[in-house]
């Protein structure tokens, strides 16, 4: 080792440090290129053309074009480009603080719902037209159904029992009606929300299935040229489209440039001359791009909300993206050691009540989170059962024969009675938790601390442990006691960009029913049961805010703040930008303005 | 009478002990770094005797106070932790993480470096091979793998970076012990019925022992920047305990904002700490180089 070897290993350290100090630098003491002519968030004069480019989220590529998502190709930012390629019947549109599916942009009229809600009848409406001239019509929905009705294991939205297996009979009655004969009554509500809403899309039948194939043969045609992600520019079969946009380049790496449809027959058509997605692989390359202006619509990390005043100052606004989502840690019900305490009802009533949730998604999520009432939207529950009340949770175990030794809590009473620890917990049993996070966000680390240090004060050992998100959704699985899997975890956390997207109809029969395909915490209750089938099956509207109130006062899960889907940054010129919760994109909608006679960009 | 003569007294020959001081003292890069691993072993292991504070329990209403805020002179970090004495806590997991797996891996490559360059032949090339084809996968790379696979914590991470460091040692004292399984005294206890462990760990390691030494504070200067590198990547020990790196990790988040308080104490913490070893580690080298000592000497 000589003094060679020295000068290099110093020589190494200072270069790292002053990569560091350049970063500083550069990242935080720069001055900005990005700034645009800034005509104020309102007023303006509207100007046609143009040409707007919206940054995607980190490494997140389109890579599906073909509307019958395959598995693993469903990520919203896929599902988004179809529908202005192929939209469905029926969207989602937000009023107040709900979604309705009474869209002006659907394509057809308001379903209805006849022989007690075993029928139901869909009109196209009038005048909707291919790109090449050919009349969207019922047929071009019959097309829809036969390929996802015989392929139902290649389709990524497929759920058993639910379509295409709910519908007995698809009635043409005519080219612009149709009958769907049902298994059973349902709640006309959830039933256009959550199964006619977003799935139901009409695919250009004379251009894709010319010589009237089977179903399985055209399926599987269909997905041999969905799989060509750099032929979709070319490819003739995604040229007949009967949304306001057409594809003009799709590249490989995930930039996609779209240009109106000139023939497109809806209300909205575009304004724009050209809408651009460009892919990122980091949000840091993002944030640099959007500082230098090479984006008109992106997005900053929530650790960068304090310096929202210096976007607004450029010219741009800054506008959480809230999605139509809940989050929380699940709690692993089934662990043969922690479970029986979790499945005390008001254990984990104390376990929320220690979760301050206003201070963390003031402080932690820099305001751009807000804090999760239930299992369904909170906008849509009137109040949270639980705030955060340290002395309540105090009080709560106490009075269930807990006491503090050697600064954790044990269980001095146990038994089943009113004022005992509960069934299956031991005598002196620690009430000591391991908590499975994501790693890999700031805020998700410092929201798991604030939690670890409440819990810490009030006799609660916490250990958190951080894997990478993959791990822990391959991890906090539901399990049987008996599995070997169910003693990996207690509780886990995947929600940094919220842990649970909902349908327009945010129902529990994917999430809180007994044996649900995501109710990972295995949590099963009779009462919750009967509530999530009233939201499918009844009628009476109010059945959704009971279903959300019950499961929210028996804690299945603790609610922790739901982040925002993205802190959104937008040019100040741009306008007629909806960020809907549903994660959908309505670029047809949006328009420049100038402040004066000058003429707009593009 | 006269005494038939008398021999003028030689002046004393210091031994190579008091010869390496004198060398190591002149040496002021080497001097310098050891006196900031001493002040820096006393920031973070005396300091929060001194000044407590508490680093387990956040305190959201106090979240990013800039330095000089009243009772936080380095402010306050994005949880509300005095930033002066995270500093001090993160810097005893640094350092006992780094200390532990740098002598760890020293340790490990002497052993193994001697046994091979002793017994020599079929053994020696196996032994080396296998070093050199763990040498051809990237460290970080391991690291990281197994940093995901396992939870962190200071043992563990102490074993990973151990498990990863120990093969450059090996290499340099191999090449030491093939030089002295030549020499006389081996020869000697060969002959007198020593046998294969005896001359490893008599005779070889403790011959070796200023190439241990010195490659013992490189160890650990790398194995600080390792715990760096993995705590930056978010493979720190889980919070509330935290490390330089991940306190730089951290920091860097807010790089946007301005808040540089959460970010330069610790990257200039790593920097000092690296640097004092590796001076300390060249001064060392020196002391322990005979030539190097007999020059000077000659130089007086």
């Amino acid at each position: 080792m000589g003094r060679s070897e020295t000068r290099t290993r110093l020589r190494t350290l200072l270069a790292g440090l002053l990569a560091v100090l350049l970063t500083l630098l550069t990242g935080g003491c720069s001055a900005w290129s990005g700034r645009v002519t800034d005509v104020g968030a309102i007023g303006g004069t509207r100007v046609e053309g143009g040409t707007a480019t919206m940054a995607l989220p980190p490494a997140a590529g389109p890579n599906w074009i073909f509307p019958i998502g395959a598995p693993g190709y469903l990520a919203s930012y896929n599902g988004a480009l179809q529908n202005l390629l192929y939209p469905p019947l029926y969207q989602p549109v937000r009023k107040g603080g709900t979604l309705t599916m009474d869209n002006p942009r659907n394509l057809a009229e308001p379903p209805r719902y006849g022989d007690g809600g075993t029928t139901v009848t869909v009109t196209l409406k009038k005048g909707y037209t291919w790109s090449d001239g050919t009349p969207v019509t019922t047929g071009d929905v019959k097309f829809w159904f036969d390929l996802i009705k015989d392929n139902k294991k290649e389709w990524g939205g497929y759920s058993p029992g639910l379509l295409p297996d709910n519908v007995r009979r698809f009635e043409t009655v005519d080219d612009r009606t149709f009958r769907l004969r049902l298994d059973r009554a349902y709640n006309p509500a959830w039933f256009t929300a959550n199964q006619l809403g977003q799935n139901v899309v009409p695919l250009p039948r004379h251009a894709w299935n010319p010589r009237n194939e089977s179903p399985r043969k055209t399926f599987a045609r269909l997905l041999g040229h969905a799989k060509r992600l750099s032929a979709f520019a070319t490819d003739p079969l995604w040229k007949t489209v009967s949304g306001p946009w057409k594809i003009e380049r799709w590249s490989t790496s995930g930039q996609v440039s779209l240009v109106p449809n000139r023939r497109y027959t809806g209300p909205d058509k575009p304004h724009l001359d050209r809408v651009v997605f460009k892919p990122f692989t980091t949000a840091d390359s993002e944030f640099n791009v959007l500082r230098s202006g090479g984006v008109d619509y992106g997005y900053i990390p929530p650790s960068v909300m304090a310096q929202a005043g210096r976007f607004k100052e450029r010219g741009y606004r800054v506008d959480p993206w809230e999605g139509w989502a809940i989050t929380y840690i699940v709690l692993n019900l089934n662990h043969p050691t922690t479970g029986p305490m979790l499945r005390q009802t008001y254990l984990r009533q104390a376990l929320q009540y220690l979760i301050d949730q206003r201070s963390i998604a003031r402080v932690v999520w820099h305001g751009t989170a807000a804090p999760t009432r239930g299992p369904i939207p909170a906008g849509l529950l009137a109040r949270d059962p639980y705030p955060y009340d340290p002395a309540r949770a105090r009080r709560l175990l106490a009075a269930h024969g807990w006491r503090e030794r050697g600064g954790v809590l044990r269980c001095v009473r146990p038994g089943t009675g009113p004022d005992a620890c509960g069934k299956g917990i031991r005598d002196g049993q620690r009430l000591k938790l391991s908590l499975l996070s994501q790693s890999g966000s700031t805020e998700t680390s410092n929201q798991m601390q604030e939690i670890k240090s409440s819990y810490d004060r009030a006799g609660i050992a916490l250990d958190i442990r951080q894997q990478p998100l993959n791990t822990v959704l391959g991890t906090t699985v539901p399990c049987k006691r008996t599995e070997p899997l169910c003693s990996a975890w207690e509780l886990g956390f995947f929600g940094t960009a919220g842990s649970w997207y909902f349908q327009p109809a945010p129902s529990g029969e994917q999430l809180f029913a007994t044996g649900a395909p995501s109710n990972m915490g295995n949590w099963s209750d009779p009462r919750a049961d009967e509530l999530i089938k009233a939201t499918e099956y009844s009628g009476d509207p109010a059945a959704m805010r009971r279903y959300g109130e019950y499961v929210a006062r028996q804690v299945p899960v603790l609610w922790t703040p739901n982040p925002a889907y993205q802190v959104s940054v937008i040019r100040n010129d741009l306008r007629g930008i909806d960020q809907n919760p549903t994660l959908t994109l309505a670029p047809q909608d949006w328009y420049f303005v100038k402040a004066d006679k000058k003429a707009g960009r593009g | 009478m006269t005494a038939a003569g008398s021999v003028s007294a030689a002046p004393a020959t210091p031994g190579p002990g008091r010869r390496a001081l004198a060398v190591f003292t002149r040496d002021k890069p080497a001097l310098a770094g050891a006196v900031v691993l001493v002040a820096l072993m006393a920031f973070c292991f005396l300091g929060p005797l001194i000044r407590p504070t508490d680093q387990v329990h956040t305190d959201l209403g106090r979240a990013n106070l800039p330095p000089g805020s009243p009772g936080h002179p380095l402010g306050t970090t994005d949880l509300g932790y005095d930033m002066l004495g995270r500093l001090m806590t993160g810097g005893q997991t640094s350092l006992e993480v780094g200390l532990a797996a740098g002598l760890l891996a020293t340790f490990i490559g002497t052993v193994y470096g001697a046994v091979a360059g002793y017994f020599g032949g079929w053994l020696d090339a196996a032994m080396m091979r296998i070093t050199d084809a763990a040498l051809a996968i990237p460290a970080l790379f391991l690291l990281v793998v197994v940093a995901t696979i396992v939870t962190p914590s200071k043992p563990v991470l102490t074993l990973i970076i151990a498990s990863v460091a120990w093969l450059s040692p090996a290499r340099l004292i191999r090449g030491e012990a093939l030089a002295l399984r030549s020499r006389d005294y081996v020869h000697a206890m060969r002959l007198m019925g020593g046998g294969g462990t005896r001359a490893v760990f008599r005779h070889i390691v403790p011959n070796a022992i200023g190439t241990v030494i010195v490659n013992a504070t490189f160890q650990i200067a790398d194995a600080i920047l390792y715990v760096a590198y993995l705590s930056f990547l978010g493979l720190s020990i889980p919070p509330p305990a935290a490390d330089w790196g991940s306190m730089l990790s951290t920091g860097i988040t807010y790089t946007q904002v301005g808040y540089w308080w959460l970010i330069f104490p610790p990257g200039i913490a790593i920097v000092l700490v690296v640097a004092a070893f590796t001076f300390l580690g060249d001064g060392l080298r020196d002391a322990f180089d005979v030539r190097l000592q007999r020059t000077r000497r000659n130089r007086r």
